[in-house]
C-alpha cells in the first residue's frame, strides 16, 4: 500500500512539474471542446446570428411579375441572402459561374425565360430554374433547391389562380363581377395562409420537399466548375467532398510531418552532430537553410502522393493540365511554408519532447479552425473568419481555387490570377516563419 | 628563427555573466607538438577549445594558426585544424563510410578526393571490414574512432581532442593511442584536452595546467614537477614500535605507517633510519614514490570538489 502512495504521489509531482503534459491534460480538451461547440453549435443555431446565410446572385432572366414574385419570395429566406458584389450584377450565368468561383456567392439562380408562361401549365414542361453552385459547399446546392421549391408556395398561389383564371377567360368562360370579387377574397385568404405556412416553415414544421413539389418547378444545378457556356462543348469534372478532404487532410499531415522532421534539428543537437556540423564553418542560416529544402521537398512528394492517391482510388480528376499546374504552385508553396513553421517550432523548443507537444497543440487547433477537420462551408461566420489567421485556411483557399473554383473557360493565367492571394499569403508567412526560426536559431550561435 | 606555432592563443579572456571563464590565458603549441591541456571542471577548457575553434567569441585576446589570425566562425581560415568532439556526433542510421563520406564533404574534401580519404580513414580506424554497416551497430570503441577519423578527413595539421578514450575499454583506448601515434609521424600538432592524467602523462610532449581560467602551470612533465613539488621524494615507511613520529619529522598515515618528505633523499634517508634505529624500532618497508603528474595536478588545483 505504501509502495502504491508512493508511486502516486511522485507521479503527481512529475505531472504538476510538466507544464506541457499540465496543458495537455487540462487546457487543451476544452479549448477543442470550444473550438467544436463554435463550429457545429453555429451550424444548428440559426437564430443567434452566428450562422452564415448563403450568399446568392438572382437573375431574372424572364422578368415578368411572377419570376420577380418568385425570387423575392426566395430571397425573403432567412438562410439567403443577396451577395453583395462590387461589380454590377452578372445578367447571364456565365456571369455569375464567375462570381461563384471566385468565392464572391456561395450559388447562383437564373430564372429561364418562358417561366411565367409555362407556370401552371401542369400539362406542359414546368417552369425552369438554373443554379450555379459553389462545387467546395455543396450544402449550397441542396438549401438552394430546397428554398426554390418552398419559394414558389410563398410565392405563386396568386399566380398560380390568376393563371387558372386568365387560362377560363382564355377558354371563352368569362367571370362576372361576382365571381371576380369572390376571387379578390379568396386571394386575402390564400395570402393569409401563405403567411402561416410561411411561419411554420421557419419553425421547421414544413415538410421537406419531394417530387410532388419538384414538378411545380424544375431546377437544374451545376457546380460553378462545371458549367460551361452555352456551346462549350469541351468535358469538365465535377469536384466533391473527397478533393475537400484529400487537400484538407494533406495539409494536416503536411504539418505533422514537417514538425516531426524539424525535430532531426533537436536530435542533432542532442547528438552533437549540430556542434560538429557548426564547428566546421556550415554557419547556422545554411544549416536552416539545407533542412528547410529537404523539408519542402518532403512535403511537396507527400502532398503528390496524397493527390495520386485520391486520383487512383477516389477518382479525383486530376488529368486537367491547369489542375495539374496550379496543385504544383499551391502544393509546393504550401509545403514550403509548413516546412518553415515546422523549423520555427522547433527551433522554439529544446526538446524532442517539447516539440511533439506543441505541434500536436499548434497543428490540431490550426487544422480544426483552418478547415481540415471540418469543412469550412458548415462553419458559422466568425469561424470562417478565424480560419484566415491560419496556415490550414490559407492553404485550403489555395486548393480550392484550383480544384473547385476554377474556370474552365479561363486561362492559365486565369487560374494563376485565382491562387494569387493565397500562395502570396503562404510565400509571405514562409519568409515570416524563417526569419523568426533564424532568430530563435540564435542559441545555437557562436557565443 | 624559431618556427612559427602551430597554435598561438594571447591574452584569451571570455566573461559569461558573473563567470571568468578565461581570464587571459596564453598558449603556444609548436608544429607537430603534442600538449595536454589539463584542468578541474570549470577550469575553461572548454571555453578555450571553443574559441580556438571559433565558437566562442573572445571578450579580448587573439587566436591564431600558424602565424594568422582567426576570429569567432566564419572570420579566419581554419582549412589546417580539426576539431574532435567529445560526444559521438555522428549519424547513427547512417553507415561508417557515409558518415565519412557526409562530414569530408562538409569539410571541404573536394568530391574527386573523399573517395580515397575514405578509404583511409577506414583502413586507419580498422574499420574498413564495417564500412557498410550502420553505425548503430557499432560499440563504443569502434564509434569512438570513427568519431575522431569524420573530424581529420582534410588532413589537419592542428587538432583539438576533446578526452578521445572516454568511455572505452582499455583496448578500444590502446587501439585510439595507436590511431594518434600515426598523427604524430605525420608531425600534426594536437591538443588533448582529458581527465585521463596517466595518459596525458604518458603521450604528452608538454603540458599546460588550467584553473580559474589562467593557464597556472606549463611545460614539459619534469619542468611541472620541478616547478611545483621541487626535486624532492615522497616517502612511506612502516615502522615496528612506538615511534614518536613528531620527534622524526613523520607524518602518522595509520596501521604503523609514516609518510614523509626528503629533498635530498640519498642522504636524508639514511640519517632517519639511523635516528629510528637508535630509538629502539625497526623500519621494516619503504616505498619511495616519483611524484606524478597527479600530485603536481593536485597540489596546483587543490583537492576541492568543482562541480
Amino acid at each position: 500500500m505504501n509502495a502504491i502512495r508512493a508511486l502516486v504521489l511522485t507521479d503527481w509531482k512529475l505531472l504538476v512539474r510538466d507544464r506541457g503534459a499540465l496543458f495537455l491534460t487540462f487546457v487543451l480538451p476544452p479549448v477543442f471542446f470550444a473550438i467544436f461547440a463554435s463550429i457545429f453549435g453555429g451550424m444548428s443555431g440559426g437564430d443567434d446570428g452566428t450562422f452564415e446565410p448563403l450568399r446568392v446572385v438572382a437573375i431574372d432572366a424572364d422578368g415578368t411579375e411572377t419570376s420577380r414574385a418568385f425570387l423575392r419570395a426566395l430571397l425573403e429566406q432567412e438562410a439567403l441572402v443577396e451577395a453583395p458584389l462590387e461589380a454590377p450584377a452578372p445578367t447571364d450565368l456565365v456571369g455569375a459561374a464567375s462570381v461563384v468561383r471566385r468565392g464572391d456567392a456561395d450559388a447562383a439562380v437564373l430564372v429561364a425565360k418562358g417561366f411565367e408562361a409555362s407556370f401552371a401549365r401542369f400539362w406542359e414542361s414546368p417552369p425552369r430554374l438554373e443554379i450555379v453552385y459553389d462545387a467546395a459547399n455543396p450544402i449550397s446546392r441542396f438549401t438552394l433547391e430546397g428554398l426554390a421549391q418552398a419559394s414558389v408556395f410563398r410565392a405563386a398561389p396568386t399566380a398560380l389562380m390568376d393563371a387558372g383564371f386568365d387560362a377560363l377567360e382564355e377558354l371563352g368562360a368569362s367571370t362576372t363581377p361576382e365571381q371576380r370579387d369572390a376571387l379578390d377574397r379568396l386571394r386575402v385568404l390564400i395570402d393569409g395562409a401563405r403567411e402561416e405556412g410561411a411561419d411554420a416553415a421557419a419553425d421547421g414544421d414544413e415538410p421537406s420537399g419531394g417530387a410532388a413539389m419538384s414538378s411545380f418547378v424544375d431546377v437544374a444545378s451545376v457546380p460553378a466548375t462545371e458549367y460551361r457556356a452555352p456551346g462549350d462543348g469541351t468535358d469538365a469534372a465535377s469536384p466533391g467532398v473527397v478533393d475537400y478532404y484529400a487537400a484538407a487532410i494533406g495539409v494536416m499531415f503536411l504539418l505533422f510531418s514537417m514538425a516531426g522532421a524539424a525535430g532531426s534539428l533537436l536530435e542533432e543537437e542532442e547528438r552533437g552532430t549540430l556542434e560538429r556540423l557548426l564547428t566546421s564553418g556550415i554557419g547556422l542560416g545554411p544549416v536552416l537553410a539545407g533542412h528547410f529544402v529537404f523539408f519542402a521537398l518532403v512535403g511537396c512528394a507527400q502532398l503528390a502522393t496524397m493527390f495520386a492517391f485520391g486520383a487512383v482510388v477516389f477518382g479525383m480528376h486530376l488529368s486537367d493540365a491547369q489542375v495539374v499546374v496550379g496543385l504544383l504552385v499551391v502544393g509546393a508553396t504550401t509545403a514550403a511554408a509548413a516546412s518553415a513553421f515546422a523549423l520555427m517550432l522547433a527551433t522554439a523548443c529544446r526538446t524532442r519532447a517539447q516539440l511533439a507537444g506543441l505541434s500536436t497543440v499548434v497543428i490540431l487547433v490550426m487544422s480544426a479552425l483552418g478547415g481540415s477537420m471540418v469543412p469550412r462551408f458548415v462553419m458559422p461566420a466568425f469561424m470562417n473568419s478565424v480560419s484566415h489567421f491560419t496556415f490550414n485556411g490559407w492553404a485550403l483557399d489555395g486548393f480550392q481555387a484550383v480544384l473547385w473554383r476554377r474556370d474552365p473557360n479561363g486561362s492559365m493565367a486565369d487560374l494563376l490570377g485565382s491562387v494569387a492571394l493565397p500562395v502570396a499569403v503562404l510565400l509571405l508567412a514562409t519568409v515570416a516563419f524563417f526569419v523568426v526560426a533564424r532568430r530563435l536559431a540564435r542559441r545555437w550561435e557562436t557565443i | 628563427m624559431a618556427a612559427t606555432p602551430a597554435l598561438r592563443v594571447t591574452g584569451a579572456a571570455k566573461r559569461f555573466g558573473d563567470r571568468e571563464a578565461l581570464a587571459g590565458v596564453d598558449l603556444e603549441v609548436a608544429p607537430g607538438e603534442w600538449l595536454a591541456l589539463l584542468g578541474p571542471n570549470g577550469a575553461g577548457k572548454t571555453t578555450l577549445v571553443r574559441a580556438v575553434a571559433g565558437r566562442v567569441r573572445l571578450d579580448a585576446g587573439s587566436v591564431a594558426l600558424f602565424g594568422d589570425e582567426v576570429g569567432p566562425l566564419p572570420r579566419g581560415d581554419r582549412s589546417r585544424l580539426g576539431v574532435v568532439p567529445q560526444e559521438i556526433a555522428l549519424h547513427p542510421k547512417l553507415r561508417a563510410r557515409e558518415n565519412l563520406e557526409h562530414w569530408g564533404a562538409l569539410l571541404g574534401v573536394a568530391s574527386g578526393e573523399l573517395g580515397v580519404r575514405v578509404g583511409e580513414a577506414l583502413e586507419w580506424t580498422g574499420l574498413a571490414d564495417r564500412a557498410d554497416d550502420l553505425v548503430a551497430s557499432f560499440s563504443g570503441g569502434m564509434k569512438r574512432r570513427l568519431n575522431i577519423a569524420c573530424s581529420l578527413l582534410h588532413v589537419p595539421d592542428v587538432v583539438l581532442l576533446d578526452e578521445p578514450t572516454v568511455g572505452v575499454d582499455p583496448q578500444s583506448r590502446a587501439r585510439i593511442w595507436e590511431m594518434l601515434a600515426e598523427l604524430r609521424a605525420r608531425g600534426t600538432a594536437i591538443v588533448l584536452t582529458t581527465h585521463q592524467l596517466d595518459e596525458a602523462q604518458s603521450v604528452s610532449d608538454t603540458i599546460a595546467i588550467l584553473d580559474h581560467g589562467r593557464v597556472i602551470a606549463r611545460g614539459t612533465l619534469d619542468d611541472i614537477l620541478r616547478d611545483t613539488l621541487g626535486a624532492g621524494r615522497g616517502v612511506e615507511l612502516r615502522i615496528d614500535g612506538d615511534v614518536d613520529a613528531g620527534a622524526f619529522g613523520l607524518e602518522a598515515l595509520g596501521d604503523g605507517v609514516y609518510g614523509a618528505r626528503f629533498t635530498q633523499l640519498t642522504t636524508e634517508l639514511p640519517r632517519l633510519f639511523e635516528r629510528v634505529a637508535a630509538s629502539g624500532c625497526t623500519v621494516v618497508d619503504v616505498d619511495v614514490r616519483r611524484p606524478s603528474l597527479q600530485d603536481a595536478f593536485i597540489h596546483l588545483t587543490g583537492r576541492e570538489l568543482r562541480e
